[in-house]
Order: structure tokens, then C-alpha cells, then sequence
């Protein structure tokens, strides 16, 4: 089977912005891939102008939190460095047993690239950041400054999910057969290694 | 047979494709439908139950709306497309919506433009040539085409929340704000073209169809890209504007005045859909409808009268009460479409909204709704006019326990010689009836105090005689409102009562001068007065009010006969009455309350006189 890549837009945000890209973007990958019974749930993100949609399951949410977390701390200790997660899925395939491995194996059918370049503007100051001490300019200049590049980075975030869109909607075929019970396929959220 | 059945199901798959697509669509763009739908799906959760339509595409959507079924049953035929228009009623910034409610007779907002701001469009294409593929194949086919139906699905779900014209619904939505825009939806198997000028603002995004061996599954969307053309802006709250003619609220004198504009009482000025009314407005009453023009669905008359009022009620034109706007709108696109939509298309833009009125529609103004009860009492409706100022200044004294609120002037005056008193009598036909509507209204909400005074209004009907009414109204009534009444009664006592001694300002029986045993309880009555005026005190303004609507109300209209003012009736009620009871508010001197009475009384043979309705007074009786 044919593993369906797509390597979405890289993405320039600032430290504090990590989470709420990062969450929209899995979980809207997510969401076309839970093809199980879900309850939709419309999130609205704070910093953006954007609503995305979660399948509602409180089991993966707090597994996309908790590797958004250790994503974070990498990121926090690579200051300034382009970063990329990665989501995959795969379908589980026993192999054959022998005398010395039953190991299952995994079959990525799917795998999603999400580039950020974290960026830490001087003039701007982060709540997360422990390297900083920056003193905020008032002046109205910064706060334009701010609002524009806000206003990129929200522009920047909706063509990644009009990306995921064109993406899921171009290529089914490879997508495996809805399991009975089953709400989202099997996957796992990593950093590559090179990356690392 | 196998192919049979798999062609069935596949027929169903499409079916139910188009059904959940238009439960997306609705559910995201038409802000009435959301709301209905979002309380069942808090209730639903409450309830972790699943619907067979949830179980559809695995998603949960909770119920469909009724109007669903009707479209379904509409467009069945599968290979006809559906076409959802997303139409923005963008209604000319009027932030003098304030305005309007002050100044009816002010030309009212303008016609409300509508855009097309999307159009999505789900097609099933038959192909030229069907493919019989084996049983297994068949199968196969049947399920891959579902899983690609639902991630087709999941991702118009996705896009309705990424394009522009979510951004509107979400501020409809909002129940915190009202605008001066709204979104409703048309579905039709016909999409009328789009002009030039529209087509250059749009983009089209064509999802990857879901193809099947018996048909080509399709969804598009054409939407405005940008909807910043549109002046969508919240509605200006009411600026705080002092209303100066404002008729009454419990908080205020009763005794005020009435001007004769045609502003502030007018019972007309129905609130536009953003305009919140003054809370302390006695005649507009805020109303938390949430949608305004369309939402989506014609109303039937019964309905639009009962429950959900559209906003274009007011509205000279085009709109009135008894066309539901958007049965106005439905008919509107049936002329001007109707030769190029098919029957089917008509039918559906007819039934293109969901008949039901969402649970955020509150109930309509009672003096909007063609079953208004107040409204049926009164058969003119005429602007407030001024009452005549009491000429005297010893009358002013009695009009209000504050006499140094120049705001009192406005009663009637105790000498009926008096120029005011001639002027401003002439409006006051029109006004009385006109008062008593604007207080009828009031009582209507006032405390159920009044409650006593109305049903008491059964019982002095018949008595047209002021000072029979006046009697029977108090000794009728649990809790009479005597110096209301008395107040009211200006305008309609007799010019015989002018020599009668008044034992109180408001005892009843100073109507009944005429009668001796009157005389005789009125000592009596006034040191029941005397002993229940300090309990009343300052009781209830507004039950005040509605015992003066209610003296309004029993007074006899103008033209009728002379013989309505019998007093047979009068002593009647009034030897069969019970002890009066004092309940005026306002502790005055007896000879003030006589002095004014004699101005009402006068005031009243006034009008009467001008009317030409011979005055009956007592004396004659006598």
C-alpha cells in the first residue's frame, strides 16, 4: 500500500502560538481521519480568527496535548531552529510469527508533516520564554506591527487547513476500510529525527 | 438481484449524502436553525442518544429540522441537482431604528438588500455508460463509496467553518448582539445564474467527487470571498435619549401629562430587530427575538402571529402583519424566478425555510399580534393628546402629592371657563380614547393590583353616568383606587357636583350629591378615607394609572345617546355598593379633590357639549 504523504505549509509563529497552530492543525488531520461515529465540536482558537473541528473524543485530545507539550519543551530548547512534528497513520499488521520476533508492524499509509519555524521577535515578549527580558514598546508602530503579523499568520494557518482539505478530499483511495467500533485510525504524533 | 439491491443502497447512500449535506449547511449558516438545533444537542448529550440520521456518515448532527423532510420529499429525484443558496439580508444601516420607534410616521429603513454569498451545489451525475459489476465488486464498491462519502463529509464540514460567510453566522448567532443583517437559505434544483458583477467577488472550490459506478457523486461552492463590501456592523444599542413624552411607567406620575405628538405613546412602534426598546418603555417591551427578516422559513400566518416576529412588521412596506416576510420573500422569487424554476423549485422555495420557530424566538409584542386582547378593546387609535392643565393654582396642588413638578400642569383645569381649558378639551376626545389605549396597555402589565379595577369594569359597564361609574367602579372593585378614579373622572363629572361638599378629595360617594343618602355616607366615607389613605400611601402608581384607564375606558363615548346617562344605574350600584374604601395614594384636602372634580366635570360637559350629546345632569334627574 501506498504511503499518501503531504507536507503542509511551513508555518512562522511565535513561541506562544505553538499550541493553538499545532492543535488546530491535528486535530483537524484528525478529524478527516476519525471516520467512526463522532460528535463533532466546533473549537474556536483564541489568538485566530478560525474555527476547527475536533471529533470530540477526550482521549485524543489529551494525547495530541501531551505531545504538543513535548514538542514544545524540544522547541524550547532549540530556540530559533525550523521544527517539524509529524502525524502518521498505520494500519496494524501482524507479521508472521517465527522462532524469533511476533512483533506487529506497522503499515503508515498516511503520513503528515507540519513545518514551524519558531520564531522569537525582540520586540515582542513571550510568556513562555525563560531566555527573554523584553520590554514591551508600547509605541502604536508595535502594535500594528503585531496585528499585521498576526493577520499572516491567521492568513497563513487557513491556507494550511484549505491545504488538509484539498489533500483528504484528492486522495481516498488509499485510506483503509472503516473498522466496526472503530473511531480514528491508528496513529502516532513524533518529531523527526533529524530534527532532533 | 444483487445488483438490484446494491444499486438500492447506493441510491440511499446518495439520498442520505444530500439530506446530511443540507443538515451541514443549514446547521452553519442559518443562525435559527442553530440555535434550535443546538439545544437539542445539549439536551441530546445530556441523553447520549444517537439518532438513525446521526448514524448516517457517522456524524452526529442531532435531529434534522422538519423543513428537511419537506426538501427531501421535494428533491427526491436524486439526479436533479440541489442547489443551497446562502442569502445575506443586508438591511440599510438605520441607526435611527431608534428613531423609528419615536417617529413612526418617519420613513422606515430601506429595502433590505439581498446577496447570494454562497452557493453549494450537489449534483449526481448519471454516467453515459453503467458498468454491471459482479456481486463482490458490487459490495465493494457500495462500502468504498460510503467511506469517500464521509470523508467528502467531513471535509465540507471543515471548509463551511473556514469561509467567510461563517463569520457572519457566528455573529447572528450571537444573542448578545443584534445587526442589521441576516442569513437565510433557498433550496431549489434550479440556480439562477449568477450576474457579472456577482461572479467577479466569487470563488468557486470544487470538492473531489465521489464516484460511483451508477453516478458521479459531486459537491461545489461558489462563495464571496470577501463580505467586507457590507456594512455588517451590530446595531446601535438605544443611545440614551430622554423621552420626553414618555406616557408612564409605575415609577412615574400617573397624573402626567400627554402630549398630543404622535411620538412616544404610539403603540405601533414595534422595535426593529436591533433596536431594543427603553426597558422603562411601558409599550416595548424588550424582546429577544434573534433573527429578523427571514430566518429561513415562512412562517405561517398563525404561527408568525403567535410566536416569531419578523422584524419587517413595522415596516410600511413591503412587509406587513398578515404576509410573513418570508412567505413575501418566497412569493417575491416565484414572480420574478417562476418561469424558470420548475414546479418542483417553487414548491421548495415556498417551503425553503423550516416552518418551525426556533426556541430563541420569544413571543411577539401582544399589540403586534392580530390576537391582541388590549388591542380588540379599543376601536380608535389616536396619539396621545394633552389633557388640559387645571387652570387654577389651587388645583395644581391636588394633582400630585409633588406639586413642584412642573411635569403636574397637565391636568385638567378646575375651571371649565378657562381658555386652556377650551383648547386644549377639543384634543381630548381623540386623547381620552387614546389615553385609555396607552394606559389599557400599561395596565395590561402593570401589577395585578389593577387586576381589581378591570373586572370591576364588568360590573359599571352600564353605567355611563361618570359619578355611577366612578361609584360602582370603587365599590366593586377589592381595592379601589379612589383618587385615580377621581382623577379621571375630571372629565367626565357633572357641572352639579360643582356645589356638593366633599367630605374627602376622592370618596366615591361625592358623585352622588344628587342622592341624599349620598350625603350622609359621606362623612363617613371620608374618614374611611382619612383612616385608609395613610395605609395606601404611596402604594402603587400604577394602580393609580389603571384605575384613571379604567374611568377612561367606562366613559362613554361621546356620540352616544343621552340616555346612557341614566343614573338609575348609578344609585343602584351605588346603594348596593359596599363601604368605599380610600385607596388613593396621595393624602389630600377635601376641598382640593372637590375643586378638581369640578373642573373634570366641567371639562367633560365641555366636550360633551361640543359633541353635541346632551348632558344629563343630575339636577334634571333630580
Amino acid at each position: 500500500m501506498n504511503c499518501e504523504v503531504c507536507q503542509l505549509k511551513e508555518l512562522e509563529v511565535e513561541h506562544f502560538e505553538i499550541r493553538e497552530v499545532l492543535r488546530c492543525i491535528l486535530h483537524t488531520i484528525v478529524f478527516h481521519r476519525a471516520l467512526g461515529l463522532v460528535r463533532p465540536k466546533d473549537v474556536d482558537l483564541e489568538l485566530f480568527e478560525i474555527t476547527y473541528v475536533q471529533c470530540g473524543d477526550v482521549e485524543l485530545e489529551k494525547k495530541i496535548d501531551e505531545k504538543i507539550d513535548h514538542f514544545i519543551s524540544w522547541v524550547e530548547k532549540h530556540p530559533n531552529k525550523k521544527s517539524q512534528i509529524c502525524l502518521s497513520f498505520y494500519e496494524v499488521k501482524s507479521k508472521q510469527p517465527s522462532w524469533f520476533t511476533n512483533k506487529t508492524e506497522r503499515l503508515y499509509w498516511e503520513q503528515w508533516y507540519v513545518n514551524l519555524n519558531v520564531t522569537q521577535h525582540p520586540k515582542h515578549h513571550s510568556s513562555k520564554s525563560h531566555h527573554t527580558k523584553l520590554i514591551v514598546d508600547p509605541g502604536e508602530s508595535a502594535t500594528e506591527e503585531r496585528s499585521c503579523r498576526r493577520a499572516m499568520v491567521e492568513a497563513s494557518l487557513r491556507e494550511v487547513l484549505f491545504q488538509i482539505i484539498k489533500f483528504v478530499n484528492e486522495k481516498k483511495d488509499h485510506v483503509p476500510p472503516i473498522s466496526e467500533g472503530v473511531i480514528y485510525f491508528p496513529y502516532e504524533i513524533t518529531i523527526p529525527r533529524k530534527f532532533q | 438481484m444483487e445488483m438490484d439491491r446494491e444499486s438500492g443502497k447506493l441510491e440511499q447512500i446518495v439520498s442520505q449524502f444530500r439530506s446530511k449535506i443540507l443538515h451541514v449547511i443549514l446547521d452553519s449558516r442559518v443562525p435559527s436553525l442553530h440555535h434550535h438545533h443546538h439545544q437539542q444537542q445539549q439536551e441530546s448529550l445530556s441523553h447520549s442518544r444517537v439518532r438513525k440520521t446521526d448514524k448516517w456518515f457517522n456524524l452526529v448532527l442531532g435531529d434534522r429540522p422538519p423543513a428537511l423532510e419537506n426538501l427531501n420529499f421535494s428533491l427526491r429525484n436524486l439526479f436533479d441537482p440541489m442547489v443551497i443558496d446562502i442569502i445575506l439580508v443586508h438591511r440599510g444601516s438605520c441607526s435611527s431604528s431608534v428613531d423609528n420607534l419615536y417617529s413612526p410616521s418617519a420613513p422606515a429603513a430601506g429595502p433590505a438588500d439581498e446577496t447570494v454569498i454562497e452557493r453549494w451545489v450537489v449534483q449526481y451525475d448519471c454516467p453515459r455508460f453503467i458498468a454491471t459489476p459482479s456481486g463482490a465488486d458490487a459490495c465493494v464498491s457500495y462500502k468504498k463509496i460510503y467511506k469517500k462519502s464521509i470523508i467528502l463529509l467531513r471535509s465540507l464540514y471543515t471548509q463551511m467553518r473556514l469561509l467567510p460567510a461563517y463569520r457572519i453566522f457566528k455573529q447572528l448567532s450571537s444573542l448578545s448582539q443584534t445587526y442589521n443583517f441576516d442569513l437565510v437559505y433557498k433550496v431549489s434544483s434550479f440556480s439562477h445564474p449568477f450576474s457579472r458583477e456577482e461572479e467577479s467577488g466569487m470563488k468557486e472550490y470544487i470538492f473531489a467527487p465521489v464516484e460511483a459506478l451508477s453516478g458521479c457523486l459531486s459537491v461545489s461552492v461558489t462563495y464571496r470571498a470577501t463580505l467586507s463590501d457590507f456594512n455588517l456592523e451590530p446595531l446601535v444599542s438605544l443611545p440614551p435619549k430622554i423621552i420626553t413624552d414618555y406616557v408612564g411607567s409605575p415609577t412615574t406620575d400617573p397624573m402626567r401629562s400627554f402630549p398630543s405628538s404622535d411620538k412616544g405613546a404610539h403603540a405601533t412602534s414595534f422595535p426593529l430587530r436591533g433596536a431594543r426598546p427603553p426597558s422603562s418603555s411601558p409599550f416595548q417591551r424588550p424582546h429577544s427575538w434573534s433573527s429578523g427578516f427571514h430566518r429561513g422559513f415562512p412562517s405561517t400566518k398563525t404561527q408568525s402571529l403567535a410566536g416569531s416576529p419578523p422584524v419587517y412588521r413595522i415596516s410600511p412596506k413591503p412587509y406587513d402583519i398578515a404576509s410573513p416576510p418570508t412567505d413575501l420573500y418566497g412569493n417575491r422569487i416565484q414572480n420574478q424566478r417562476v418561469s424558470t424554476l420548475q414546479q418542483v423549485t417553487a414548491y421548495d422555495e415556498y417551503k425553503s425555510s423550516p416552518p418551525f420557530s426556533p426556541s430563541a424566538s420569544p413571543s411577539t409584542p401582544s399589540y403586534l399580534s392580530g390576537t391582541n386582547p388590549l388591542r380588540t378593546r379599543h376601536c380608535s387609535e389616536t396619539a396621545p393628546v394633552t389633557i388640559p392643565l387645571p387652570l387654577t393654582g389651587r388645583s395644581t396642588r391636588y394633582l400630585s402629592p409633588n406639586s413642584s413638578d412642573p411635569s403636574r400642569h397637565s391636568l385638567p383645569p378646575l375651571s371649565p371657563r378657562s381658555s386652556k381649558h377650551d383648547a386644549s378639551s377639543q384634543e381630548s376626545p381623540s386623547g381620552i380614547r387614546s389615553y385609555r389605549k396607552i394606559e389599557a396597555l400599561r395596565a395590561g402589565e402593570s401589577p395585578s393590583g389593577l387586576s381589581n379595577n378591570y373586572s370591576a369594569q364588568k360590573v359599571v359597564r352600564d353605567s355611563k353616568d361618570d359619578s355611577g361609574r366612578f361609584s360602582a367602579l370603587l365599590s366593586s372593585s377589592g381595592s379601589p383606587r379612589i383618587g385615580f378614579s377621581r382623577s379621571s373622572s375630571r372629565l367626565s363629572f357633572q357641572d352639579d357636583m360643582d356645589d356638593c361638599e366633599f367630605s374627602c378629595p376622592f370618596d366615591v360617594d361625592d358623585v352622588d350629591v344628587s342622592d341624599s343618602s349620598s350625603q350622609n355616607t359621606e362623612g363617613k366615607k371620608a374618614s374611611e378615607f382619612t383612616a385608609q389613605s395613610n395605609l395606601v400611601g404611596k402604594k402603587s402608581h400604577d394602580a393609580a394609572v389603571g384605575i384613571l384607564v379604567h374611568m377612561l375606558r367606562t366613559a362613554p363615548p361621546l356620540r352616544q345617546d343621552s340616555s346612557c346617562y341614566s343614573t338609575h344605574s348609578l344609585r343602584t350600584e351605588y346603594e348596593g355598593g359596599v363601604s368605599i374604601a380610600s385607596g388613593f395614594f396621595m393624602p389630600r384636602k377635601t376641598a382640593d379633590a372637590l375643586e378638581e372634580l369640578n373642573s373634570y366635570r366641567e371639562m367633560k360637559d365641555l366636550l360633551l357639549s361640543k359633541s353635541g350629546t346632551r348632558v344629563v345632569r343630575k339636577e334634571e334627574i333630580k
